[in-house]
């Protein structure tokens, strides 16, 4: 099984840079008489198929079962992230990080009318760069997930309302005494015990994560593709909107996402070293082998739950 | 490493607040109006105000532990 998910892994990095390769050889030809910025755009359009079809075959072999991958160690800690997982967190973090203060200043630029000291092409082109990086990891992170069969990070079916009971813990009291009757969640049953991933991070943080990516994704692969198909004037309009308002969310849920891992350490060390220390030094059992979920979020407390 | 990890999301946090801040400004100069619209200014308001304080949560996490960075465990 390995070896032929590597030999697909091998064929699908060959074709990626035997069409990339092609495709900005079409674009040095000087073929066509488009401006810098146009012809970036052409050749991230053109590209978008073997950047998807890179990140579908990294994701095949990261999900591949491995021989060496245990849940727990010795020591007690948890494997919260595989090696795939933390290699795709940090390419998606370069991505956010070419394609997010390029896109502010696209956006910005237009509004202020100010003009940057490079070029905008460059600046569009660098867009191109990031957003392709981003392209290929929500590639490989949806096959990675279908072939892992990983899903520790969604709220299984029929669990919502449990889920929204351990939420109302792990929020500070002020909001969730005030949100707890909205979403009409039962103070008075016991809180279930969180996984390896904390109910914040269930329930609130990776449905919204995936709802901006998605939004950020397909408004993205329409602009992308307005030069190359003709598309109604509003229609691009309220793409282009909706794509600014993707971005706005993305800025809002990165200061998230560092806000609540910054106060948990642990979590920081995991997104590197992949493992969550047990809640004590001497735990013999790890939290996530416990029947009744886990309590591997325990070491997890941050200064506002 | 902790205070090093702080100082860096607090430089993201100060990026973001003079982002924010560029956000709030644009919504109520006049050439917005003019060239946007008052939807657009809108979500200017809208979307700086929500990263300003996002940003301030940002700021505080950092603050408060570059300054407990020496007490460990209580993460």
């Amino acid at each position: 099984m390995r070896t032929v998910t590597w030999l697909l892994v091998l064929a699908g990095v060959g074709i990626a840079v035997a069409g990339i390769a092609a495709i900005l050889g079409q674009a040095a030809s000087g073929a066509q008489p488009w401006s810098n910025e146009l012809s970036d755009n052409f050749v991230f359009i053109k590209a978008i198929p073997f950047v998807l079809g890179l990140g579908v075959v990294v994701g095949l072999l990261g999900g591949t079962p491995s021989r060496g991958a245990h849940a727990t160690r010795t020591d007690g800690a948890v494997r919260r992230f595989s090696r795939t997982s933390i290699f795709l967190h940090w390419v998606i973090t370069l991505g956010f990080l070419l394609a997010l203060p390029t896109g502010v200043w696209q956006y910005l630029g237009g509004i202020l009318d100010v003009n940057a000291p490079l070029p905008l092409y460059l600046i569009y082109r660098v867009h191109y760069i990031g957003a392709s990086v981003i392209l290929f990891s929500l590639a490989a992170y949806v096959s990675y997930g279908w072939m892992s069969r990983d899903r520790s990070l969604l709220v299984p079916l029929g669990q919502w309302r449990s889920h929204l009971r351990g939420l109302m813990d792990e929020l500070p009291r002020a909001i969730s005494s005030r949100i707890a009757g909205l979403l009409r969640v039962n103070m008075r049953e016991a809180a279930p015990r969180a996984g390896t991933f904390t109910f914040y991070e269930k329930v609130v943080s990776f449905p919204s994560w995936t709802f901006v990516l998605v939004l950020i994704t397909v408004t993205g692969l329409v602009k992308a593709a307005r030069f190359g198909v003709e598309l109604p004037g509003l229609f691009v309009y309220f793409n282009s909107t909706l794509h600014v308002t993707a971005m706005v969310l993305i800025v809002v849920k990165v200061l998230d996402h560092l806000r609540y891992t910054v106060a948990r350490w642990p979590m920081m060390v995991a997104m590197v070293t992949g493992w969550l220390p047990a809640r004590r030094p001497d735990a013999r059992r790890a939290p996530a082998a416990e029947s009744t979920g886990s309590n591997a979020a325990g070491v997890l407390r941050g200064s506002d739950s | 490493m902790r205070r090093l990890a702080a100082l860096l999301a607090l430089m993201w946090a100060l990026a973001n607040a003079a982002l924010s801040y560029f956000f709030v400004t644009s919504a109520f100069v006049a050439k917005t109006a003019a060239k946007e619209g008052l939807l657009a200014q809108l979500s200017l308001l809208v979307g700086g105000v929500l990263i300003a304080g996002f940003a301030i949560l940002l700021a505080r996490e950092c603050v408060r532990m570059m300054t407990s960075a020496g007490a460990s465990g209580n993460a």
